[in-house]
């Protein structure tokens, strides 16, 4: 009797396995042509995700960073552009999983890569950044990314500045974040905050090279606000806009023109800034 | 007494490393770690994060499947099996059987770490080796302290499985039991600042009674997160030791409290 039955059971199992190949078939199929258009899903707000992730929050933020990356790259790989819908996700998926974690760098380093470059979304990003900047805080590479949003973006050179010269104060930043914050200062007008912050970079420093460079920048800076001082004397007695920089030389402005440490020329700009054909760069003159 | 609860200790221990569903839970930790070593290149520069959060969810899962599954049935099977009447015939009182099966449960649930964290530090290294410049923020102090903390998290929940095992008379309760309390204690703490945050407030119409109650549960039940220092490990933050000795003497005082009412409750029941 035993063998019959099995021999039953295993017809039984016969039977049944062209329709599972079948429906293991179909089933990947529907599978694969779903994934081809990879849409939007829900995302579990950051207050409820914090407490599902039940004590394992940092996995939960991994996962969820890898949902983003397989996310863009099957829109890319698909060459399929990403919809304001798509962008509004991957901006609250990297909000999210940032609150999961927010020591994690890659969602910002994403965050940088692709929602300024890609999708234009600058204020998203910076308020991005801003939040690692907040939790890593001796990284320098944050706010350095939120002052080059601002300045390469945004033009707020002023802001750009901010941010660099936070960066700059940073253990482990490059050598050059100084001299270019103090740039970006003066571009964005604010002369004397350039000024002053190469004096306190120049104190806190102890690298002859850096120190070399910094003193070249500051005195450039100081000479730009010299003539820019000067300059702002003769609008306010004469009433009117100089022809040329000398012209402040022959007035009795300024007993003489200050050289730039550059090797430049002084310059007006049309909105009425002081600058110079070197651009305050070593080895440039026009 | 120390010498019968350490005997005890000793024959819990023993049953509890024959236990095949160790075996199972070993694998699904080596899996975890393996995975770890096949997906850490996934990553853009995080590495080392990802590596030692994939290490301590093992090492901390494992330790739930071991005290949940094994735990449970360690503290239960004298009472199901009704062997429960031979052991108490032996010169021991109630209280240092509760002492003794706990300890016994500490020394399964200690072995079984100890174990996962080999293959766990081996995995990092492997990681480490494979991926030299993405560790730079890694410390292994602060991932063995990560450990230790998973390792009082378990001792904690041991606690709680003999307390309910003293209470209930079948195992089935006290797992449910035991796995609410750890769910409750390990997401209180996010609801509790939730809930005092502007934000919510604004969007949650919380009543004063849902916030004494959350207070009283806040007393009653642990508050497990105050254990979990993987994100710090993960990113090699410094921990400050006032942080470690409160964390470190909240769990321990708990565990005993539990314990000793456990001892109480248990003198006091009848066993059929």
């Amino acid at each position: 009797m035993m063998p019959q039955r099995g021999k039953g059971l295993w017809l039984v199992v016969v039977l049944l396995l062209p329709f599972y190949a079948y429906l293991h078939m179909g089933s990947w199929t529907q599978r694969a042509e779903l994934r081809q258009a990879p849409t939007t899903s829900f995302l579990v707000p950051s207050q409820f995700s914090r407490v599902l992730a039940c004590g394992y929050k940092g996995l939960l933020a991994d996962f969820q960073f890898l949902r983003v990356l397989t996310f863009y790259g099957d829109r890319s790989a698909n060459q399929q552009p990403l919809s304001t819908q798509d962008w509004d996700y991957f901006r609250d998926s990297i909000d999210v999983l940032t609150d999961l974690d927010p020591y994690f760098y890659d969602p910002y380093v994403l965050t940088e890569g692709l929602l300024t470059w890609d999708a234009g979304r600058f204020e998203d990003a910076n308020t991005l950044l801003a939040k690692g900047a907040r939790y890593r805080r001796n990284d320098w590479r944050l706010p350095y990314f939120i002052g080059f949003n601002n300045f390469f973006f945004l033009k707020d050179y002023a802001a750009g500045a901010e941010h660099i010269m936070a960066a700059s104060r940073l253990p482990d930043s490059p050598s050059y974040l100084p001299t270019l914050a103090a740039r970006l200062a003066y571009y964005g007008g604010k002369s004397q905050t350039a000024v002053l912050f190469l004096k306190q970079m120049l104190a806190e420093n102890s690298d002859e090279r850096l120190a070399k460079r910094l003193q070249l920048r500051l005195s450039a800076l100081e000479r730009a606000a010299l003539i820019e001082a000067a300059l702002q004397r003769f609008r306010h007695e004469k009433q009117r806009d100089v022809e040329n920089v000398k012209e402040l030389v022959t007035a009795g402005y300024v007993q003489q023109l200050p050289e730039d440490p550059y090797g430049g020329q002084w310059r007006i700009l049309p909105n009425g800034r002081v600058f110079s054909t070197s651009k305050f760069v070593q080895g440039k003159k026009e | 007494m120390v010498q019968r609860v350490w005997a005890l200790s000793l024959v819990t221990c023993k049953e509890g490393i024959r236990d095949r569903s160790l075996y199972g839970i070993f694998l699904f930790a080596l899996f975890v770690l393996g995975l770890n070593v096949a997906v850490a290149g996934f990553f853009m520069r995080d590495l080392g994060k990802v590596t030692v959060d994939m290490n301590l969810a093992a090492l901390s899962f494992a330790g739930l499947l071991l005290v949940f599954f094994i735990g449970i049935n360690l503290m239960a099977k004298d009472i199901d099996k009704k062997t429960i009447h031979l052991v108490l015939s032996k010169p021991f009182s109630r209280g240092e059987y509760i002492w003794g099966k706990y300890f016994g449960l500490l020394l399964v649930v200690l072995f079984a770490q100890v174990i996962v964290l080999l293959f766990s530090c081996a995995t990092v290294a492997c990681v480490h080796a494979m991926y030299p410049g993405y560790f730079t923020s890694f410390s292994w102090p602060v991932f063995f302290i990560a450990a230790f903390f998973i390792y009082l998290q378990q001792a904690l929940l041991c606690a709680i499985v003999v307390f309910f095992s003293s209470i209930t008379s079948t195992s089935f309760i006290t797992l449910i039991f035991s796995m609410a309390s750890y769910i409750v204690g390990i997401s209180l703490e996010e609801v509790v600042f939730y809930l005092r945050t502007q934000a919510a407030t604004e969007e949650v119409v919380a009543s004063a009674t849902l916030h004494h109650t959350l207070e009283v549960v806040t007393w009653l039940v642990p508050n497990f997160a105050a254990f979990d220092f993987k994100i710090e490990a993960a990113h090699g933050l410094a921990l400050e030791w006032s942080r470690l000795w409160t964390s470190c003497g909240y769990g321990v005082l708990y565990i005993c409290i539990l314990l000793v009412l456990a001892s109480l409750i248990f003198k006091r029941r009848e066993f059929n």
